[in-house]
């Protein structure tokens, strides 16, 4: 299949034209509408900060958030990373865990988070699995002796990494206790040592995140090893390192600059690839995970094409989350992405022959809108134009669409045989009570016309019928007007004030646990100018999120 | 009178290994129909709404005919309680009820949405959110536990077919009223099995192992259970409700730690090869899986109340066993008489697999009878019609002997008018609960049972 390009020219003028219908520069903080003492109404992130609410530290809610599922595999491998064999074991005693209720598209907000009794046995059934490998580690142990002065030391040494802050004399003493009940019933050393990880695995001080806080001038801020946790599980969905357990030893972690250079570290490790979660959750790609197509429609299909989608965008969103400035556009709009020979071959491009994935170009997609996120809800045999529309104005644009009305007929397919999909969903727009909402998402769904529900380019649809991928975009706050297909859409959702603040809304959803409220307007117009001072920059971000008051700080306990 | 926990009588005993058998009778008698067989309830849902038009060819109270996609139904007409056109009545919520699918799905807890979970519907600026109570099937389980000391789980939750848990598809709430909290069901029958069925050796060094587990559990759940109410008094309000819901599931999992079934009928099942449990193509064998794990559940009495679910409310499942190639929610949406012949064919499809488990009650024996004579089976949809989300027209068939409750073999008209939370307190009453008069939101409540029903 061969792939399209288009003029530059056409493209620069269009450029131009979507910079000329930009209204919203500065964006504004949602709600931010509070009337201040001179009767000024704050919106743009400046007027928000130097607002009265801003003038001292104005944390939102910080809501005891339990590990999600991720974050306690994550957490884990981390704590056992000693044991030998864990990565299997924790596979094999995670792999029944229920998934978590989704809220808002993510699956770690702090309401939807409760243990019902499946998810706690699901706990103890992982923990009994875990235990015994635990147990059977010299060097998690740290000593030799075999009695009740090494389990004691043990509770201390590894309670501290399990508990990710020191145990209490009276914590000590408990989970000893555990080692003693097994000794008392004449259970070895190793048994002993089982029972006490067995509890600890189970202990809410392990599955939650818990904060209490303390005193910070006027205000009240996370501790030491909470802001640790804070930061090891905003950048690495896990457990703080040694050097993070070293800084809170020393008292550090408290203020900006220091959690700056501790976030800057983490970027550059590793585990800081453990931030693909938020990703396949904000982009749909874990709902490849239930990718069905038609064999017939769609032959020649590699079997594992979602797995193949999966990792493409993976190395193409690590790639730019390792360079400093790869940004928000970048992800929108790059003509390039990462293949091995095997998905090269689907997507009908020459010259790639590795089995790693590797920078190739692609003229005429555009970043992850083509990526796998385009077609994880499109339809066994053809594409959704519905489906993909509402993906980019739900998630991208985080709008709001209206709920069909009830007891209307929804009489899409008898509005004629030999129509496109397209033209069947024009038609249906004549009739009103229909067109409210599906002006809302076709006009962005055709656009994606150029590619099948497998991800391939195509200048004809299902039906042997030529695509046509040009629209109007309408009801956005600067995205509405005409585009050509979706290299220009991406240009303009790159250009749109709104997609920005967009994607800041999405980042403190999934990275603070919790929906925004308007009793987060400072950190929300903090994050806001972080990321246009660092030019939409996806690792600035990240450390922007580490500067909040959100963050900093967290509400004054509620009085007894 | 005090109610004795399991967990004390094995204590008390001195011994970890006491027998069921010797266990159930120290057990006092907790309630007036704990001394009679026990009546059970069985909620079985379907998806994405039929054609209202085409459920019956006559609607006589006696002389009532199943049309074509209800006709696997014909066999056991006089066993069956037909109710049609009850009214969810979603409308009176206003802007505090989610998309039809999304408030239908949930029908089985009647009340408003909440906020803050998903971007269609609700009110001006505000994303809709899950429903803000509880469930009719973990509240009936929860008051069937509280009368029954002996039984081990309040209810069990099974949905076939998607492991992802969403607003589109999770039809059990805990609650309490007005809170959001959806019970995410086991969607693995392999796991739900070994879950909830021990049935262990009885040698010497099998029974010194199960101590050990039994001992190691016990001890661990009351160091957390202390540990988790120590941390309660350092928290806020909000913080505090999560880790009580956390400590009731350590308490629900403590009633479940003794090994041993109960009834001679209570007898191990082979679950055959493992299947996918979420490839489509596995649907039936896996549903037919779950069919089996509620009947010994029911036959093991380690619970009265569960939650079947053929597949998530919205299910967009490929029929390819009926030769489809679209998406059943896909086909829902479509109006041509096309589409409709499809969505007949998948629901006489759903409906002959219903009555496979009609058959696997007949066929264990209890108490004179079989388990079908003692169990409420509770037919519903999300929707009345699928393609128009009607809501003012729901179906629900009540099917099982169920304790001679009902007079059967009747249909009835309910002209949209009763509600669907009405026959919800109809089924509290049938588990014994007079007590209850309404279930859910006041405004999708008549205040009283469905009419007519009673035998």
């Amino acid at each position: 299949m061969s792939s399209k390009i288009l003029p530059i020219a056409l493209l620069a003028a269009l450029a131009a034209a979507v910079y000329g219908c930009q209204g919203d520069i500065e964006g504004s903080v949602p709600g931010g509408t509070t009337t201040d003492a001179s009767g000024a109404s704050p919106q743009t992130p400046e007027q928000v900060l130097a607002s009265s609410m801003c003038k001292k530290p104005a944390p939102g809610a910080a809501p005891l958030r339990r590990l999600s599922n991720a974050e306690y595999r994550n957490t884990v491998q981390d704590l056992l990373a000693d044991v030998a064999g864990v990565g299997p074991a924790l596979d094999s005693a995670s792999k029944d865990f229920v998934d978590e209720a989704e809220s808002l598209g993510f699956r770690n907000n702090a309401d939807f988070l409760g243990v019902s009794s499946l998810i706690a046995q699901g706990y103890m059934d992982s923990a009994e699995a875990l235990s015994p490998l635990a147990a059977a580690t010299p060097s998690l142990i740290g000593c030799t002796t075999q009695d009740a002065a090494c389990a004691k030391q043990f509770v201390e040494s590894f309670g501290k990494r399990a508990f990710r802050r020191p145990l209490a004399a009276d914590e000590v003493t408990r989970y000893t206790a555990e080692y003693d009940k097994a000794a008392a019933k004449g259970y070895d050393f190793k048994t002993g040592i089982e029972w006490i990880v067995f509890s600890m695995l189970q202990s809410t001080q392990f599955l939650y995140r818990v904060e209490l806080g303390a005193p910070k001038g006027s205000a009240y801020a996370p501790s030491p090893y909470e802001t640790a946790n804070r930061l090891s599980y905003l950048i690495w969905q896990s457990m703080p390192d040694q050097t993070l357990f070293d800084a809170a030893d020393r008292g550090e972690l408290t203020d900006k600059k220091q959690i700056e250079t501790q976030a800057r570290r983490m970027l550059k490790d590793p585990k800081a690839s453990r931030l693909l979660e938020y990703f396949d959750q904000w982009l749909d790609i874990d709902h490849l995970a239930t990718f069905d197509r038609d064999a017939n429609v769609y032959a020649d299909v590699p079997a594992n094409l979602p797995d193949l989608l999966k990792a493409e965008t993976h190395a193409y969103v690590n790639e730019l989350l390792q360079s400093p400035s790869g940004s928000l556009s970048d992800l929108l709009t790059g003509q390039y992405s990462y293949l091995n020979a095997a998905l090269a071959k689907h997507y009908g491009i020459s010259g790639v022959s590795s089995t790693d994935f590797v920078r190739v170009d692609t003229p005429g997609r555009s970043g992850v809108l083509t990526q796998g996120m385009m077609l994880s809800r499109d339809k066994p045999t053809r594409t959704s134009i519905v489906r993909r529309g509402l993906k980019v104005r739900l998630d991208m644009l985080c709008e709001k669409v209206p709920a069909p009305p009830n007891n209307v007929q929804l009489n899409l397919e008898a509005l004629g045989d030999g129509l496109t999909q397209r033209e069947r969903l024009e038609k249906h727009r004549t009739n009103a009570s229909c067109a409210g909402c599906h002006t809302l998402m076709d006009p962005i769904g055709v656009v994606f016309e150029g590619f099948d529900a497998v991800g391939r380019q195509r200048t004809v649809d299902e039906g042997g019928k030529p695509v046509d991928t040009s629209s109007t975009i309408a009801a956005t706050r600067d995205v509405d007007g005409p585009v050509a297909g979706v290299v220009e859409l991406g240009q303009s959702l790159a250009n749109s004030q709104e997609v920005r603040d967009c994607y800041v809304m999405q980042s403190f959803r999934f990275f603070y646990g919790r929906d925004y409220t308007t009793a987060d307007q400072c950190s929300m117009a903090q994050l806001m100018i972080a990321f246009r001072d660092g030019k939409q920059s996806l690792s600035e971000l990240m450390v922007a999120l580490t500067q909040t008051d959100q963050f900093l700080y967290r509400p004054a306990p509620e009085a007894p | 009178m005090k109610r004795l926990s399991r967990r004390t009588l094995l204590r008390g005993g001195g011994g970890l290994a006491l027998s069921l058998p010797l266990l159930e009778a120290m057990l006092p008698s907790a309630s007036a129909q704990a001394a009679d067989t026990p009546r059970r309830i069985l909620f079985e849902f379907k998806a994405n709404g039929d054609q209202t038009a085409r459920r019956f060819t006559a609607t006589g109270e006696t002389t009532f005919a199943f049309d074509e996609f209800l006709a696997p139904l014909e066999p056991y007409r006089n066993e069956l309680l037909i109710l049609n056109k009850l009214n969810r009545r979603y409308n009176t919520l206003g802007d505090k009820r989610s998309d039809g699918h999304q408030q239908g799905g949930a029908s089985l807890a009647p009340w408003e949405s909440g906020e803050g979970s998903y971007p269609i519907g609700g009110k001006e600026g505000v994303t809709i959110g899950y429903v803000l109570g509880p469930s009719a099937d973990h509240e009936i389980g929860d008051r069937v536990l509280q009368a029954n000391a002996g039984l081990k789980y309040r209810h069990l939750v099974y949905r076939v077919g998607q492991k992802n848990n969403d607003i589109w598809n999770m039809s059990s709430h805990a609650g309490p009223v007005g809170t959001q909290n959806p019970i995410q069901p086991e969607t693995d029958p392999y796991a739900a099995y070994a879950r909830i069925f021990t049935f262990g050796a009885d040698d010497a060094a099998a029974k010194a192992a199960i101590e050990k587990r039994l001992l190691k559990k016990q001890s661990a759940l009351d160091l957390v259970l202390e540990e988790a109410g120590s941390l309660q008094s350092k928290l806020g309000s909000a913080d505090k409700a999560r880790i009580q819901l956390h400590m009731d599931a350590l308490r629900d999992i403590e009633r479940t730690l003794s090994s041993g079934n109960g009834s001679v009928a209570c007898q191990p099942f082979d679950l055959g090869t493992k299947l996918d449990p979420y490839n489509d193509d596995n649907h039936e064998a896996i549903g037919k899986l779950f069919q089996k794990i509620s009947v010994l559940a029911f036959a093991c009495d380690l619970t009265r109340s569960i939650n079947f679910n053929w597949s998530g409310n919205t299910s967009n499942r490929v029929y390819r066993n009926l030769g489809f190639t679209d998406g059943h929610h896909d086909i829902s949406h479509d109006s041509a008489d096309e589409a409709f012949v499809k969505i007949r064919a998948i629901h006489k499809h759903l409906w002959t697999m219903s009555t496979a488990l009609y058959e696997s009650l007949k066929a264990v024996p209890e108490a004179g009878g079989t388990l079908w004579d003692n169990t409420l089976v509770v037919h519903w949809n999300e929707l009345g019609q699928g393609d128009t989300h009607s809501e003012n027209d729901a179906m629900v068939i009540l099917a099982g002997g169920a304790g001679n409750y009902f007079k059967r073999g009747r249909y009835l008209d309910f002209l949209n008018k009763s509600t669907f939370a009405d026959m919800l307190v109809t089924c509290f009453q049938y588990m014994g609960f007079t007590d209850v008069m309404k279930f859910g939101d006041d405004r999708l409540n008549d205040g009283a049972p469905l009419p007519g029903l009673t035998a």
